[in-house]
């Protein structure tokens, strides 16, 4: 292995790292914002804002990331940035809702009427008992779905944003040799994936032993 | 619910109306839509369409009938292998699931060749990859399933008298399959849409099919709407295979 060459081109490598970050932040926090207003619609005892949210579900979830990426690229014609965090958000926020909802459905409504029949308010009752059983069930699949998103970003590469995938490769052209900036890449998604997981489980332990 | 309430048979609720008067609509504007759609175009590819699509298709049922063998082997040696063997499964099985298809796609398509000192083409390469992909998830599903399986039930057999074999094979396995066989088929699911990253590495499937046409034709909105279409016609329709499989969700719909 040889990283001369590798090394003198890293410079790239820091703006494909700071764009995943990017990616990930706002298609994390996006995605989580849909999802769960989504989800919750799909719990909706409305029968057509279930339906439609149920409908948006299983559109969003059946359709594959690429094919959503190019379509907002090629036809609708948006910019490459905007286009691939709307496609990361609509993709991952179906999956989010589905995750929403089966949390959602898990307390049991008697919980809520206990809640109110022991004298709390509605914001107390939301904050203190059903919020942390939300929580415990929807974190773990909620920690799956933020390393998803992750994993999904490497596709931006296919619509030329320069994201790490895309700079692995770019240095693999230019050097003829993949190992050195693929194993580096492989290694910064292993970490970020690992601090994902491990920020959730902090959050877990944060959140439910308080209570 | 009060009688007055309570919709007759063969009368619609008004809730139910309001949903088929928006399916009926949506019907309406895709048909709108679907004018500007290139359909005599299409018509012309169609037998290389079909032939993307069955590449595709192969692909995912290859991978997936490898994924499960090599898999359950993994997920074996993580549930009763030694400390030497479930530290190094377990670090396998989690590289797979942390690192990106796309770039594990590219690391097999750069090193099988290395390792083995051939060409493959780009088929195999993405069938090695699939593969790759689907043991790293597979596995986890089968060691979910293999999990499942009340403790209770084990050592009930243990005092009936029965062998370690049969346990497996008559109590584990049976209860343990039927458990996993929704998260397989969402895995089917989840795979089936990753085919669409192997054009990458040059494999003629439907993805990459519909692209050459679209550029040979510049049709995109024609393509990406036929693309979308197909793929969510196959995936929907495992996934409410998985629907009727999963107990969650027929306990949702009672």
């Amino acid at each position: 292995m040889n990283w001369r060459p590798f090394i003198e081109h890293s410079d790239v490598l820091w703006g494909g790292f700071v764009l995943t970050l990017e990616l990930m932040f706002f298609g994390v926090l996006g995605s989580s914002a849909v999802g769960l207003a989504v989800g919750a619609f799909a719990n909706s005892k409305q029968f057509y804002v279930k339906k439609f949210a149920s409908a948006y579900i299983e559109v969003m979830r059946n359709v594959p990331l690429v094919v959503k990426l190019f379509f907002l690229y090629f036809v609708v014609g948006l910019n490459a940035f905007p286009a691939a965090l709307l496609s990361l958000i609509i993709h991952q926020s179906a999956f989010i809702a589905d995750v929403t909802a089966a949390g959602l459905r898990s307390v049991p409504h008697e919980q809520t009427e206990a809640a109110f029949t022991t004298g709390l308010g509605s914001g107390q009752t939301f904050v203190s008992v059903l919020l942390p059983q939300f929580l415990r069930v929807t974190i773990p699949p909620f920690t799956n779905q933020a390393v998803e998103l992750l994993k999904n970003s490497a596709l931006v590469s296919l619509i030329g944003l320069q994201d790490l995938t895309f700079v692995a490769q770019n240095i693999q052209i230019e050097t003829y040799r993949y190992r050195e900036s693929f194993i580096v890449v492989t290694a910064v998604y292993v970490m970020l994936t690992f601090c994902i997981v491990g920020a959730m489980a902090l959050l877990q332990r944060r959140l439910l032993t308080r209570s | 619910m009060s009688p007055d309430v309570a919709p007759r048979v063969g009368q619609l609720s008004r809730d139910q109306a309001i949903w088929f008067a928006a399916v009926i609509l949506s019907i309406l504007v895709f048909a709108y839509l679907a004018r500007h759609l290139e359909w005599e175009t299409l018509w012309r590819y169609r037998g290389f369409l079909a032939r993307g699509l069955a590449t595709s298709i192969v692909l995912t049922v290859l991978s997936v009938a490898f994924g499960i063998v090599i898999g359950a082997i993994l997920a074996a040696a993580r549930l009763y292998g030694g400390k030497w063997v479930r530290y190094p499964v377990i670090a396998l099985i989690e590289l797979i699931r942390s690192v990106p298809q796309l770039l594990i796609l590219l690391w097999v398509f750069f090193v099988v060749p290395e390792l083995t000192g051939k060409t493959f083409t780009p088929e195999v390469s993405g069938f090695l990859a699939l593969t790759v992909i689907a043991t790293g998830y597979l596995a986890e599903v089968i060691r979910g399933g293999l999990m499942s399986v009340n403790r209770i039930q084990v050592e009930s057999g243990y005092a009936t008298g029965l062998s370690r074999r049969t346990i497996f094979l008559s109590i584990v396995l049976p209860q343990a399959i039927r458990n996993m066989l929704p998260a397989l088929l969402a895995t089917w699911v989840m795979l089936f849409k990753t085919t669409t990253l192997v054009y990458v590495i040059g494999v003629v499937e439907f993805f990459e099919a519909a692209t050459i046409v679209n550029q040979r034709e510049l049709i995109p909105y024609t393509i990406y709407t036929l693309l979308a279409v197909v793929y969510f016609i196959c995936c929907y329709a495992l996934s409410v295979i998985v629907h009727r499989l999963d107990p969650k969700y027929v306990l949702r719909s009672a």
